[in-house]
């Protein structure tokens, strides 16, 4: 077929790319933009994804046999393209003619393999040039900020021609000479391999050591040849291997039409056309050209695909069929019904507004765990603080509360119980109703919460009607009374804007507005700060803090600031390797800390630390928060622990520490509040330096 | 706003009206390039020399390149392209006749393309798993299989071995809207296999990368129905890359329809650009580029026009 000159999907995904909507996303690396930072990986040829797509495996094989078999075929071939054998005239497949004859009596096995080797070898000159001169074009234009914007109107004139027609204009001139015709044919398809490339070009040209390279003089041309060339690497080979298929498809395409090689000489398209005009007699001559021709391009595009496939990184925010079933049959084994669990402990009554979190375990389907054995309680009208660094599974435990997990990832075992119900098994619909009403969520990045597509209007107003059943003159007053209350003065008018076009405070504003319209009693804020500037996230806690106390909603409040804690939150749970190991209130727990992980927290928070007793050296933590699958059976902390001692080895349990309800993970709790120890900085070890040393020889070496 | 938004439009406007031009001289270069002067093509062979020159000299072919050119380009503009030198006749009353049965067959198969596309994109993205697998291979296998060679099973199953369609053949809408749809079908459905395939995976990757967008999450933070978040929010974000992929798809059944209207014995553009290029036909060569170059920038801006639309970033600033 001829229909896209241009190649497969991509250069719509390079459209999408340059109209600035998709923000450049992992998924989109392979075929579009890179993001900028390490990308030297991406320039190697993943020859190991190829090896594990069994696909591309067997296209990798069926390409070399056919080349094999087309080059050696004078040898093998059972008979001469033109032997005409009269007895058997349009015959199915017999011994003599493994695949049958044609109209002539030729045998189609012999034609098929005599016009491989034409065919695959002019495909391969529409590559050369229409791969070639699109990787240069892109070199050229992301070299030069003054030779882009030419390349590329240029380009966008090429790709919106009727190629097919053009190409054919161009046999009316030259004639059916194949090799012209598939050299034009590549220059045309440059233009797509342009836009493919020139993303990537750029954001190789834009790395360090690019620059680098600039102040040391390497030239133009060395930068791009040394540099961004072998970058472009793996996508070269992707788009090889597409355009070797379009090639194909387009050559036979013409010789159906008539454009083929001169008669006698075969080829696949002018094959299949022979075998058109006899699909009433003879249909089975359609099948054996027509097999080996679909799996060339089978066989081509399993390879280019399976070497530009990218990694997909981010979780769809839906849950898929697979999550919704396990769900469904969860609520289904325990009701959700707080009453009706065995394991809700008589003592603790349901009462409304209260947030009871008991034994919560957060894990991977079928595989690692996230989060285990969480347990704290949220009051009405009181703020709970979740700290932590990253990775310690505040924000799964958070998103958990609203039945929001990424997709792939659940409850698998514990309670969150709220209002008489066990949240952490209801079922989809049940928490639907949740969702909104009673629990609310604001998120860390306000600019990515909000649809870039709607108007705030549309958002805020949908959301009340759909929460509150308003009509839509009554939830827009409803609106427009909500962003004043998060504090917006102009609310008509940011009604009417697109999230883009407001700034990150105003947005995290309107995000709290879109919270608020259900009138929550909770509210999930998951560092509802840390994407703000200084100035705008104290106005920020400011307004939460108002609205607890006008509202009377309790909020879980996740953070890493010790800062944010000591100005709003009422307690706090501190969270190390998806455990909570220490939990109090927050002036027990600040000023009085027992754990020596939240020792360590405060001791490396410039904040916490005041003017007068301000220590000459920030303490840090050394190393990182262990991987779930790296977390020992013991202390999760003790390889980070100053105090660690033979006795962390041994699984630890949460265990009153003597302060009004606190509690600790620590056998050492007792011991370190006696002596009175504290988290002490420390020079920075003698084995971190050749660490530094060494990544500069990283960097150096990663230069290709 | 509207002044920025106008300007855009000029801009593109004149961009479109540059690439025609530039597809005008082409076509007009490589006319010229073709073997055999518009005399000995029209004569036949057996004329004499004489008999040549005249024609040549009566068509101005003698005169100066860039003289010929203003001269074609001056009744191009007014939509005269000259006569074809096979049977005398106007070349723009026979593109205007082809028109319509090209325009059907393409903007047909777009739209099948598109609808099947869309609908089979968001199936798999949405439901994933098994069902999602076996999109992806059946989308897989129809861009790999040539339009022609599908378009000849095709044949052979709804016209050889059930007669539900015509086998080839095209009839005027003026004369029977029942049987112009009947005898559209076949090359219709033809073409747009291997665009719905297209249009699928295009659909089904950005259908992906919305639904991992953080504001999902928020819509479902507020309780909004799956429906409305698959169908109106993801599927509003997913729609950008979307109309682009549907813009390349229509250039490429474009020229597709050279191959469906070979097979299906459509009098279209397409045949005509077959005809012509085998004949040396040099009028209609160039009559029917400028033609196809016209319609297919001209759609093209249309649905750029409308991705712009769709953005509100773009529309905004």
């Amino acid at each position: 077929m001829i229909p896209s000159i241009a190649p497969a999907p991509v250069p719509a995904t390079a459209n999408a790319e340059d109209t600035g909507t998709g923000e450049a996303t992992p998924a989109s690396t392979a075929t579009g933009r890179p993001g900028p930072g390490p990308k030297a990986a991406v320039g190697r040829i993943q020859a190991h994804r190829l090896f594990a797509a069994p696909g591309a495996v067997a296209g990798v094989l069926w390409l070399a046999a056919l080349v094999l078999a087309s080059l050696t075929a004078p040898w093998w071939l059972p008979y001469k393209t033109e032997d005409q054998d009269f007895a058997a005239i349009l015959s199915g497949p017999t011994a003599a003619h493994w695949l049958g004859t044609d109209e002539l009596g030729r045998d189609l096995l012999s034609r098929i393999f005599a016009a491989a080797a034409g065919t695959l070898g002019t495909s391969l000159i529409t590559v050369i040039v229409g791969v070639g001169l699109g990787t240069v074009l892109a070199m050229v234009a992301a070299a030069g900020k003054r030779t882009e914007g030419p390349i590329s109107r240029v380009t966008e004139v090429m790709m919106s021609l009727p190629g097919t027609v053009i190409i054919l204009a161009v046999i009316g001139a030259v004639g059916t000479n194949i090799p012209v015709v598939m050299a034009i044919l590549g220059v045309l398809i440059s233009a797509g391999i342009y836009r493919v490339m020139l993303g990537q070009a750029t954001a190789l040209q834009s790395q360090l050591y690019v620059d680098a390279a600039k102040v040391d003089g390497v030239s133009t041309l060395g930068i791009s040849l040394r540099h961004v060339l072998p970058g472009l690497n793996n996508t070269i080979v992707v788009q090889s291997a597409l355009i070797f298929a379009v090639g194909m498809l387009i050559q036979a395409g013409l010789a159906f039409i008539g454009f083929g090689p001169p008669i006698p000489q075969p080829s696949w398209g002018g094959m299949i056309q022979g075998a058109s005009q006899h699909v009433y007699d003879a249909p089975w001559l359609m099948v054996p050209t027509g097999v080996v021709l679909a799996l060339t391009v089978l066989a081509a595009n399993a390879i280019g695909n399976a070497l530009g496939k990218a990694p997909n990184a981010a979780a769809s925010h839906l849950p898929s069929a697979a999550d919704r079933r396990r769900r469904a049959a969860a609520s289904a084994a325990a009701p959700s019904t707080a009453a009706a669990a065995p394991s809700a402990a008589p003592d603790e009554p349901a009462t409304a507004g209260r947030l009871s979190v008991r034994g919560l375990s957060v894990g991977v389907d079928g595989g690692t765990p996230l989060v285990t054995e969480v347990s704290f309680d949220v009051e009405q009208g009181t703020v709970l603080g979740l700290v932590g660094e990253s990775g310690c599974g505040k924000t799964m435990t958070a998103l958990s509360l609203l039945g929001l997990l990424p997709s792939g990832v659940s409850a698998s075992g514990g309670q969150i119980l709220w209002n008489g119900r066990n949240l952490a098994a209801a079922a989809e619909n049940e928490l639907a109703g949740v969702r909104g009403r009673e629990i609310a969520l604001i998120s860390q990045e306000p600019m990515r919460a909000l649809d870039p597509m709607f108007t705030v209007g549309y958002q805020l107003v949908s959301a009340i009607r759909r929460l509150r059943s308003m009509g839509k003159a009554e939830a827009r007053t409803e609106a427009l009374g909500l962003l004043e209350k998060v504090g917006i003065v102009d609310a008509a008018r940011i009604l009417t804007t697109y999230p883009h076009q407001i700034s990150g405070g105003m947005a995290q504003r309107v995000a709290i507005a879109l919270a608020l319209a259900g009138r929550p009693r909770l509210l999930v804020a998951d560092e509802p700060t840390t994407a703000l500037d200084v100035t705008v996230q104290a106005e920020i806690l400011s307004l939460l803090r108002a609205l607890v106390k006008d509202t009377g909603m309790s909020v879980v409040m996740v953070t890493h600031d010790l800062g944010v804690v000591a100005d709003i939150c009422d307690t706090v749970a501190v969270m190390y390797a998806g455990q909570v190991v220490e939990s109090g209130r927050t002036a027990n727990i600040l000023d009085n800390p027992r754990h020596p992980y939240t020792l360590a927290l405060l001791a490396a928070d410039p904040h916490a630390n005041t003017a007068e007793d301000m220590p000459e050296r920030l303490a840090t933590i050394n190393g990182q928060v262990p991987q779930p699958k790296d977390w020992p059976g013991g202390c999760r902390f003790v390889a980070r622990c100053q105090f660690a001692g033979s006795a962390c080895a041994a699984p630890v349990p949460l265990v009153p520490s003597g302060s009004d309800d606190g509690l600790v993970r620590c056998v050492k709790a007792d011991e370190l509040a006696v002596e009175g120890l504290a988290w002490v900085a420390t020079e920075v070890p003698a084995h971190r330096v050749p660490d530094i040393l060494e990544m500069d020889s990283t960097v150096e070496k990663d230069r290709p | 706003m509207e002044v920025i938004m106008a300007i855009y439009v000029a801009k593109r406007l004149l961009m479109a009206l540059a690439t025609v031009l530039v597809v005008a001289v082409l076509a007009f270069l490589l006319v010229h390039a073709m073997p055999g002067s518009p005399g000995a093509v029209s004569l036949g062979a057996g004329a004499t020399q004489q008999a040549i020159d005249e024609v040549n000299v009566r068509l101005g072919w003698s005169d100066p390149l860039p003289v010929q050119f203003f001269r074609w380009l001056g009744s191009a503009a007014q939509g005269d392209f000259g006569v074809s030198l096979i049977d005398g006749r106007s070349v723009s009353a026979d593109l205007a006749s082809r028109l319509p049965v090209t325009a059907a067959l393409a903007a047909g198969a777009t739209l099948l393309s598109a609808v099947l596309g869309i609908g089979l994109g968001v199936t798999a993205a949405v439901r994933g798993g098994l069902v999602d697998r076996i999109v992806g291979a059946v989308c897989g296998l129809a861009v790999a299989l040539p339009a022609f060679w599908i378009g000849i099973i095709f044949v052979y199953l709804f016209a050889v071995q059930s007669s539900v369609f015509p086998a080839t053949g095209y009839v005027p809408f003026e004369v029977s809207p029942q049987d112009w749809a009947l005898s559209l079908a076949l090359p219709v459905i033809t073409l747009a296999v291997g665009g719905a395939a297209f249009i699928a995976r295009q659909t089904r990757a950005s259908m992906l990368e919305a639904l991992q967008q953080e504001h999902i999450r928020t819509l479902r933070a507020t309780a909004t129905p799956t429906w409305k978040i698959l169908y109106i929010h993801a599927l509003r974000y997913a729609s950008l890359p979307i109309v682009a992929g549907i813009a390349l798809q229509f250039i490429g059944l474009f020229g597709g329809s050279v191959i469906a209207e070979q097979l299906f014995a459509m009098p279209g553009l397409g045949q005509a650009v077959q005809t012509s290029v085998s004949t040396h036909d040099a009028p209609s060569v160039q009559g029917v580029v400028v033609v196809a170059t016209v319609v297919v920038v001209a759609v093209n801006l249309v649905l750029e026009l409308a991705t712009k639309f769709l953005d509100p970033k773009l529309r905004a600033s």
